[in-house]
């Protein structure tokens, strides 16, 4: 790429909460402020009936009162299937302009952004690098660029969060060489990579995340558990009503990260104290999930805890003390929080702005690819031609011939994901490979995928007897979906699960008991000696009661008797998780 | 394409992955897009480093230059024949631990097989230690190797391109099984 040394590139944090745009100024990145002196903006927009649009606090100032959007993130380059009917069939949000796609109110997000920096920098801007969460699909980064040309800009480069974290670390570094893991837990999506610095090459080695994890969760299951206290259900509120909840979730969350307790308080409604010993019962299923991730890294890079050099923790989610307990017992090692954890990505995102303008010399970074890439073969298995954690830009081909005489074309389906199924995959879309006439086996048509260094997909085929190359676009898949079969789809599954649900009830309670009458068994030689005496006859009596059920094949009593036994077993089952877990911990401590 | 030529290496099995990574890293900086150079290049540059850096592709390639051939098949060292069944045995357990795992429906079912992954990680852990160790006796026989020159020693080299190749299939499955071990424990 040949870029002009005058021109200026901008690094924009899109993120999902909060974005922020940096800019390299005598080889440090600095972030850019508004008038105000604000240097993070909300990612929140407003639209008013007459098409008036208003970002960031503004937006945010009406919270509560007008419908405002935010996480828009969340749904970038989603299908209406996977957004929690946030989504439209045409994957469209509703606004009260009228209805906007997830790319266009991004967009008024970084025209904000991009304002912000003009006006900071007496410049027109043009040029951009944004950055995405590593785990983002090709779907996902196509659509970020896509927001980008709609705000007019010319988004020169995508770059993983994480990544970009690791940049705004070793920038003052670049004479060490060292194994860092980046943990990013933002708003609305979490990553965590493993990197190698060294000499000024930022070398990925592996990604791992999830993009339905964030802060955004935390505030939804603090308002949910209060909602539940005061015998509301948060799912079934106006969305009004629901906002309010939602934003008192995030308010109590800084106050409990902050002060170690705090009280959810919803005038006329109700008031409910929480400890952090409360927030971290809520939090732990998350907690888990990104444990998960944080292991798959490490394996993928094929590295133990004890390897790293340093885990780099940035994200505003970072700030909560469970998530640091969490990181620190994982990685075996106090966590790095040099970082500013909102500031980090945007840096990073004007460090690599500055290597493509050619303001930041020796320093080069090589990205990955976070997921496999693959074909679906005849068997409906996925045929991965890319795995993942490759270094982009990459590429991989693989040919593909006529099965009958005279066959026009063959339809190839594009998937990513790490599962053997293709159906349990994420399908990019689909393309046509055209065939020339001829005999069965005869017509040779290689296809290439590359993937370049933004992380998105272009494919190109080559007849291999004529040497003629056609650019192939791959058509979104959710195209292809027909509303109105899938609504029949659903509609029939419910009626056929309504007919035999007593059925299913039964069996389901039926297999729950026949697991937990043997686990009983077990468990009592290996801790009833904890359990004093009603605790023992109470779980006794209990599965007694279930046997006495199943024998006499009534649904409702088995189901009870079954809640009952598993709630009896609950000191039990948490005596044997806490063993293994010491058992685990403590032998791979060394 | 050599990629020793193309790394401006010396053809010599006995190299620091320290070297070789430098080699690639140097060239690769050099030949990224981003750094004015060209997509085609920094794809042979790193697909060359890929070769060189872990010890059984670097072997493999090798024995390519040297006339001989990497088959997959044939005789392999006698202390690795002990491998095949506790191997065998300790994945096929974590399989069975995994899918019961993830049909567990109760607190209790699931924390009784809990109990049981201490003693399937100890198991891991050992093979994977042990194996680790074969891996080191093998690499270890490289720089006799380039003492006698390839050519002498091809039967060897093929037999130590074989230990390779199963002890390091051997090793990514168990790592992977650990971790699908954690996997499971953390899906809650």
């Amino acid at each position: 790429m040949s870029v002009g040394v005058s021109e200026v590139i901008v690094g924009i944090d899109l993120g999902t909460t909060q974005s922020a745009v940096a800019v390299v100024d005598s080889g440090f990145p600095i972030l850019l402020a508004d008038e105000q002196g604000r240097s993070l903006t909300p990612s929140a927009v407003w639209y008013g009936a007459n098409g008036e649009v208003e970002v960031g606090y503004e937006a945010l100032h009406r919270s509560g009162v007008d419908a405002i959007i935010t996480s828009v993130k969340s749904v970038m380059g989603r299908r209406a299937a996977e957004a929690e009917g946030r989504l439209d069939a045409e994957g469209r949000l509703e606004t009260d302009a009228g209805k906007r796609s997830p790319e266009e109110i991004s967009s008024e997000i970084l025209k904000k952004l991009k304002g912000v920096a003009e006006s900071r920098l007496e410049t027109e801007v043009s040029k951009v690098v944004i950055t995405v969460p590593a785990y983002f699909n090709d779907g996902q980064r196509a659509a970020t660029k896509k927001a980008g040309e709609l705000a007019g800009l010319e988004v020169v480069r995508i770059v993983s969060e994480p990544t970009a974290a690791a940049l705004s670390y070793g920038l003052d570094r670049l004479k060490e060489k060292a194994r860092v893991a980046v943990f990013d837990l933002g708003g609305g999506t979490f990553d965590v990579s493993v990197l190698e610095m060294r000499e000024g090459v930022f070398e990925v080695a592996s990604t791992a995340g999830d993009t339905q994890l964030g802060g955004d969760d935390f505030d939804q299951v603090i308002a949910a558990s209060a909602a539940a206290s005061f015998g509301l259900d948060l799912s079934e509120m106006e969305e009004m009503e629901r906002v309010r909840f939602v934003n008192e979730g995030r308010r109590v969350k800084h106050q409990l990260s902050e002060e170690g307790k705090g009280v959810f308080r919803i005038p006329f409604t109700g008031e409910l104290a929480l400890s952090v010993a409360d927030f971290d019962v809520l939090l732990a299923p998350f907690l888990d999930r990104m444990e998960s991730a944080c292991r798959r890294a490490m394996l993928d890079a094929k590295i133990e805890s004890g390897d790293l050099d340093a885990v780099v923790m940035v994200g505003g989610s970072s700030r909560i003390p469970a998530v640091k307990e969490r990181v620190k017992r994982v990685f075996a090692r106090e966590p790095d929080l040099s970082q500013h954890p909102d500031e980090a990505i945007a840096r990073g995102a004007a460090i690599q702005a500055g290597i493509l303008s050619g303001t930041v010399r020796e320093v080069l970074l090589l990205d990955v690819t976070p997921l496999s890439l693959g074909i679906e073969t005849m068997g409906g298995l996925m045929n991965v031609l890319i795995s993942r954690n490759t270094t982009i830009p990459c590429k991989a081909g693989e040919m593909f011939t006529n099965a009958v005489d005279g066959q026009k074309s063959m339809k190839v389906r594009v998937l990513q994901g790490e599962r053997e199924l293709a159906s349990d995959n994420w399908e990019l879309g689909a393309f046509e490979v055209p065939f020339k006439p001829s005999r069965r086996g005869q017509a040779r048509v290689g296809v290439e995928f590359r993937i370049d260094a933004d992380g998105i997909l272009s494919v190109l085929a080559r007849d291999v007897a004529t040497n003629e190359d056609v650019v192939i676009q791959v058509g979104s898949a959710a195209v292809d979906v027909n509303e109105a079969k899938v609504e029949q789809m659903v509609s029939e599954s419910v009626e056929f699960a309504f007919e035999d649900m007593n059925a299913r009830v039964f069996e389901e309670a039926r297999l729950k008991a026949n697991e937990l009458i043997p686990a009983v068994e077990v468990a009592l030689e290996q801790a009833g000696d904890i359990l004093d005496k009603d605790e023992l006859r109470e779980i006794e009596h209990s599965r007694d009661q279930v046997v006495a059920a199943i024998v006499a094949g009534e649904v409702a009593p088995l189901k009870a008797a079954v809640e009952e036994l598993d709630k009896a077993t609950e000191v039990l089952a948490a005596v044997l998780v806490d063993r293994a877990t010491q058992a685990l911990f403590s032998d791979s401590q060394d | 394409m050599d990629p020793y030529v193309r790394l401006g290496l010396p053809l010599q099995l006995d190299l620091d992955l320290e070297v070789i990574a430098g080699a690639a890293r140097e060239l690769a900086k050099a030949a990224h897009p981003d750094a004015g150079g060209d997509a085609q290049q920094f794809a042979e540059v790193r697909k060359a480093g890929d070769l060189l850096k872990a010890p059984v592709s670097r072997l493999k390639v090798a024995l390519e230059l040297a006339g001989g051939d990497a088959a997959e098949r044939g005789s392999v060292p006698s202390e690795l024949m002990d491998f095949f069944s506790p191997v065998a045995g300790v994945l096929e357990e974590v399989g069975a631990f995994v899918s019961e795992r993830a049909q567990a429906m109760s607190g209790l079912g699931k924390a009784v097989l809990d109990a049981k992954v201490p003693v399937l990680k100890g198991k891991l852990e050992l093979l994977i230690e042990s194996l680790g160790g074969i891996e080191t006796d093998q690499v270890g026989r490289f720089q006799g190797f380039d003492d006698r020159g390839w050519e002498s020693c091809i039967d060897e080299m093929g037999e130590a391109f074989r230990a390779l190749l199963f002890v390091g299939k051997w090793l990514a499955q168990l790592r992977e099984a650990t971790g699908k071990i954690f996997e499971a424990l953390l899906a809650g």
